[in-house]
C-alpha cells in the first residue's frame, strides 16, 4: 500500500489490516489495533477467519479479490461487543492489495452512525408493532410506567384489571407530578381498541362560561354565537375514554350536568332536546382532597362517590425508594437524544441527592432538573454539583407511605368483580 | 472433526430471530424487543453426529447470521447471504403477513446460495392462538422450499434447539 493511500485512510480513521492468500495475518496498523483492541486487551494475530468469522463462507470470492478477479468484498454494520458488553459496529472492506496475493481489510467503525440508525428503526417498528400487534401494545404501555418498587408493581396490577374493564369510571388521585395523565392514557390505550378516541380536558384551564359547551356541545342557535353545531367532548370521546383532569376545579353546575351523564350514560347538546347515548371510560384525575371540597361544599359529594367507583392513588416519587434512578437514567437517556449528547450517567454523589430528595414536585420537577443539567454539561458524568434543585419549605416528609406500602386504593373494586 | 458452516436467519422484522439464537447460543430470553443493524455472527458447536452414509462422526461449528430485517435487496445484502449452508426462515406466528414476505426472501436467499438447506418456522408459538390462515401460509412457505417445518417459541425454548439440529441434519444429508 503506497504512503499517500496510507495517509488518506488514516486521515478517514480507517484501520488497516494485512494478510495474505492463506487469510494469514501480516501486519496491522494502530487505528486497526485500537478499533479492535475495544473487544479485547491484545490484538489477536494469526489467521483472518479467527479474527473475522463474518468471512467463513466466503473464502473463494475473497480469494477472487486478491487475484483482482473481484474488485472488493464488503459487509457493513458488523455487530461486536467491548468488555461492557456494549455493541460496537464495524464496516469491514476487503480490497486487493498492490502486490500479489496479498489483500488489505480496511475495518472503520460506524458505531455512531448505526446506533442513530438503530433509533430510527427502533421506533418505526415499535410504532408498526404498537398499531397492528395488541399484544406489543399492552406490553409496552405496561413498561412506559417505570420502576420495580411494590408501589409501582402495585399500580401496574391495578391498571392491569382495568385494563380488562373498559366501563369502569377512575379517579386517579395523587400530588402533582406524579403521572397521573401517563396512567390515564395507559388505562386508555390497554383497554381500548388502538384507533378509540382518548380525549383529554384539564378542567382548570377552560373558563367556566365554556364548561357547558366544550363538554356537550351545542345546536346551531342555542346562543348567540352558535353559529352552527358543534359536537362537544363527550361526542368526541364516544367509544373510547374521556380524560378529565383537575377535576376537582369543576364549575359546580358542570358537576350536576356530568353527574347526570355519568347515571344516565346520555347527554343532550346544548339547545337540542335530542339525548344522545354516551359509551365512554370517564377517568377523572385531581391533586386536590375532594372529601375536603366535599365538606366545605366546593364538589358534589354525589359526583364524588359517582366518579369514585375505583379510585388510584399515585405514589408520590419519594416513596419509590431505588425506582428515583431507575427514571432519573430514563430521562437521561431522553435528554442525551434530544440534546445530541453522550453523557455516561450519574456520579455517586448525584445519585444520593436523587435517592434523598424528597422531591415536592414529583417526576415533572425531576424531569426539569435533569433538563437543565443535561442543557449546561459538558462532561461524561453528571455529579451533585450539576443538579440544581430548588428546595422550597414543604410539609412532605422525606419518608415513604405511612405504612410503607402504596394502595391503589380500590374502593369499590368489589362492586366490579363480578364483571371479571 | 469440527466443520464450520454459516447459517443465516431470515425473516422480517420483529419475528423474533435475535431472540431465537439467544436461545440456541446462551439460553436465555429477553421480553425487550431492540432492532437489530446489520448482522450479528454467533457461533455454537454442535453435538457430534454420525453420518449416515460413511459412518463417520461429524461435528458442526454453526456461525449463526443474524441478519437485520432489510427494505431492499441489494449487493450488501448478497454478501450477507452469500456462502451459508442453511437457513432458518421465520415468521411471526401472530402476525400472519410475516409468511407472505418469507416466501421472497427465501427465493432471493436462494439465488445467492444456490445449494442451501432451508427450515421454516413459526416462531412465538407461546402467544399464538391457533389460526388456520396462518398455518396454511406458513405450510405454503415450507412446501416451496423445504418440506419442513416447525413451531417455536424463543421465550420458552420450544422445538428451538430442534430447529437447528433439524437444519444441520439436512446440512449433512446434502454434503
Amino acid at each position: 500500500m503506497n504512503a499517500v493511500l496510507k495517509n488518506l485512510l488514516a486521515y478517514k480513521n480507517l484501520g488497516t489490516i494485512l494478510f495474505d492468500k492463506h487469510f494469514e495475518i501480516i501486519e496491522a496498523d494502530r487505528l486497526a489495533r485500537n478499533i479492535l483492541g475495544a473487544i479485547g486487551p491484545r490484538f489477536p494475530d494469526g489467521n483472518l477467519l479467527n479474527v473475522f468469522p463474518e468471512f467463513v463462507g466466503n473464502e473463494q470470492l475473497i480469494c477472487r479479490v486478491l487475484e483482482k478477479k473481484a474488485s472488493e468484498f464488503h459487509l457493513k454494520y458488523v455487530n461486536r461487543f467491548d468488555s461492557q458488553g456494549h455493541t460496537l459496529f464495524w464496516d469491514l472492506l476487503i480490497l486487493p492489495d498492490e502486490r500479489p496475493e496479498r489483500g488489505i481489510l480496511v475495518v472503520e467503525d460506524v458505531t455512531e452512525q448505526a446506533k442513530a440508525l438503530q433509533e430510527i428503526n427502533q421506533q418505526k417498528y415499535e410504532l408498526f408493532l404498537y398499531r397492528h400487534d395488541p399484544g406489543f401494545r399492552k406490553k409496552f404501555l405496561s413498561e412506559s410506567i417505570l420502576g420495580k418498587s411494590k408501589a409501582i408493581q402495585q399500580l401496574r396490577d391495578a391498571i392491569h384489571k382495568l385494563s380488562k374493564v373498559p366501563s369502569a369510571t377512575v379517579l386517579l388521585l395523587g400530588e402533582t407530578g406524579t403521572g397521573k395523565n401517563l396512567a390515564a392514557r395507559v388505562i386508555h390505550y390497554s383497554s381500548m381498541p388502538a384507533d378509540a378516541p382518548f380525549v383529554h380536558l384539564n378542567c382548570a384551564a377552560l373558563p367556566e362560561h365554556l364548561f357547558e359547551a366544550e363538554l356537550f356541545g351545542y345546536e346551531k342557535g342555542a346562543f348567540t354565537h352558535a353559529a352552527a353545531s358543534r359536537p362537544g367532548l363527550m361526542e368526541e370521546s364516544h367509544g373510547g375514554t374521556i380524560f378529565l383532569d383537575e377535576i376537582g376545579e369543576l364549575p359546580i353546575n358542570v358537576q350536576a350536568k356530568l353527574l347526570t351523564v355519568l347515571e344516565t350514560k346520555k347527554f343532550r347538546r346544548l339547545g337540542s332536546n335530542r339525548p344522545i347515548e354516551l359509551k365512554t371510560r370517564i377517568i377523572a384525575a385531581t391533586n386536590r382532597s375532594l372529601p375536603k371540597d366535599v365538606q366545605a361544599k366546593k364538589f358534589r359529594e354525589d359526583l364524588f362517590y359517582r366518579l369514585n367507583v375505583v379510585s388510584l392513588t399515585m405514589p408520590p416519587l419519594r416513596a419509590l425508594g431505588d425506582d428515583i434512578l431507575t427514571i432519573s437514567d430514563h430521562f437521561l437517556n431522553v435528554f442525551n437524544v434530544e440534546f445530541k449528547k453522550r453523557v455516561k450517567g450519574f456520579a455517586e454523589d448525584a445519585r444520593k441527592v436523587l435517592r434523598n430528595y424528597h422531591w415536592p414536585g414529583n417526576v415533572r420537577e425531576l424531569s426539569n432538573c435533569l433538563e437543565r443539567a443535561m442543557i449546561f454539561i459538558e462532561k461524561d458524568w453528571i455529579t451533585a454539583r450539576d443538579l440544581v434543585i430548588f428546595n422550597p419549605p414543604t410539609d412532605h416528609p422525606p419518608s415513604t407511605l405511612p405504612n410503607g406500602t402504596f394502595h391503589p386504593a380500590v374502593s369499590s373494586w368489589k362492586k366490579l368483580s363480578g364483571n371479571f | 472433526m469440527l466443520i464450520k458452516k454459516k447459517v443465516c436467519l431470515l425473516g422480517a422484522f420483529a419475528v423474533g430471530k435475535s431472540s431465537l439464537v439467544e436461545r440456541f447460543v446462551y439460553d436465555r430470553f429477553d421480553e425487550k424487543y431492540l432492532t437489530t443493524i446489520g448482522v450479528k455472527v454467533s457461533q455454537k458447536i454442535l453435538a457430534p453426529r454420525r453420518d449416515s452414509r460413511s459412518g463417520q462422526l461429524r461435528q458442526y461449528m454453526f456461525l449463526i447470521w443474524d441478519i437485520a430485517s432489510l427494505d431492499k435487496f441489494d449487493h450488501m445484502v448478497m454478501n450477507y447471504y452469500r456462502g451459508a449452508a442453511g437457513a432458518l426462515a421465520i415468521g411471526d406466528l401472530p402476525r400472519p403477513e410475516t409468511f407472505t414476505g418469507l416466501e421472497d426472501l427465501c427465493a432471493k436467499f436462494k439465488s445467492v446460495s444456490t445449494d442451501a438447506e432451508i427450515v421454516v418456522l413459526g416462531n412465538k408459538l407461546d402467544i399464538f392462538q391457533p389460526h388456520e390462515e396462518t398455518i396454511r401460509l406458513l405450510k405454503k412457505t415450507a412446501q416451496r422450499w423445504s418440506p419442513d417445518h416447525l413451531l417455536t417459541s424463543a421465550k420458552t425454548g420450544h422445538h428451538v434447539e430442534k430447529a437447528f439440529q433439524l437444519l444441520a441434519t439436512k446440512i449433512g444429508n446434502h454434503s
